[in-house]
């Protein structure tokens, strides 16, 4: 009887990120990633249908879990300042931790996979951070702005700390670590700017 | 949702082009027994992947192999 190993799914899933992250999805293909997992291109086929079949699961499985990450500790009914507050935090905490995810999800969304991806991890959570937004401007704890540029504004400053973060260097090449201080300096100013 | 792995059989073969493709894909599509199958024609091997829980290797490589394509177990 032919047994499911987990581990062997776990290291053929790792593999494959890290050859989507290094060499795209052009470079990418089912023998090599046996070859470089150790696993025959026998048992990949029989895990997955193709290569196809392979990203899409792993586009779904990082999606599933960046999105249950960021919505941990989190209801859209939250106060501003607190829902905001925790999503950077899970935010922060979900891309520090998980680089390789992180950076293997930014190549599927630039690919011809994005639509894909979108319809099917994306909605939910599409859904819940837009009540956060609407309950925010309707108990006027947020300033009147439109979705894009509030998006820019709460968001935009962690996503570029936390670049530098994963290069660990920031402008000019000076060494950078994101720490709970750097952090919380920029969230205040966040907060100033979107707050009446 | 999950396949059972119990059931999936995958097969190296020369099924390459569309053409071959087309030329297997009506006896496979009408066998009752497949719950579903792919050729992964942009693959070195041209991997044959059939699940079903009735059909044994030997009777999938005989169908194959009387539409004149090779068809072993892919290993």
């Amino acid at each position: 009887m032919r047994l499911r190993d987990n581990n062997k799914e776990d290291i053929v899933k790792q593999k494959a990120i890290e050859m989507l992250v290094n060499q795209g999805i052009e470079g990418f293909g089912m023998n090599r990633l046996a070859k470089e997992s150790g696993v025959s291109v026998a048992t990949l086929y029989i895990y997955y249908a193709d290569k196809e079949d392979l990203i899409k699961k792993i586009a779904i499985e990082i999606g599933r879990n960046f999105f249950s990450a960021m919505l941990k500790d989190f209801s859209p009914e939250m106060p501003f300042v607190q829902g905001l507050r925790q999503q950077w935090e899970n935010r922060a905490r979900f891309m520090m931790e998980n680089m390789d995810e992180v950076a293997c999800w930014e190549v599927l969304q630039n690919s011809s996979y994005s639509d894909y991806i979108v319809q099917e991890t994306f909605k939910d959570f599409k859904t819940i951070m837009m009540d956060f937004f609407q309950n925010a401007v309707e108990r006027k704890e947020m300033i009147h702005v439109s979705k894009d540029v509030f998006w820019s504004i709460a968001y935009g400053p962690l996503y570029s700390l936390l670049r530098f973060h994963q290069k660990g260097k920031s402008m000019g090449g000076a060494p950078f670590s994101l720490t709970a201080e750097v952090q919380n300096e920029a969230f205040e100013l966040v907060i100033k700017a979107l707050t009446p | 949702m999950e396949e059972n792995i119990q059931n999936v059989l995958v097969f190296t073969t020369n099924i390459k082009t569309k053409r071959d493709k087309r030329k297997v894909s009506n006896v496979l599509n009408t066998n009752t027994d497949i719950i579903k199958w792919n050729i992964d024609t942009q693959d070195i091997d041209c991997v044959l992947r059939i699940v079903t829980d009735k059909l044994s290797i030997s009777q999938i490589i005989e169908t194959i192999k009387q539409h004149n394509f090779e068809c072993e177990v892919l290993e």
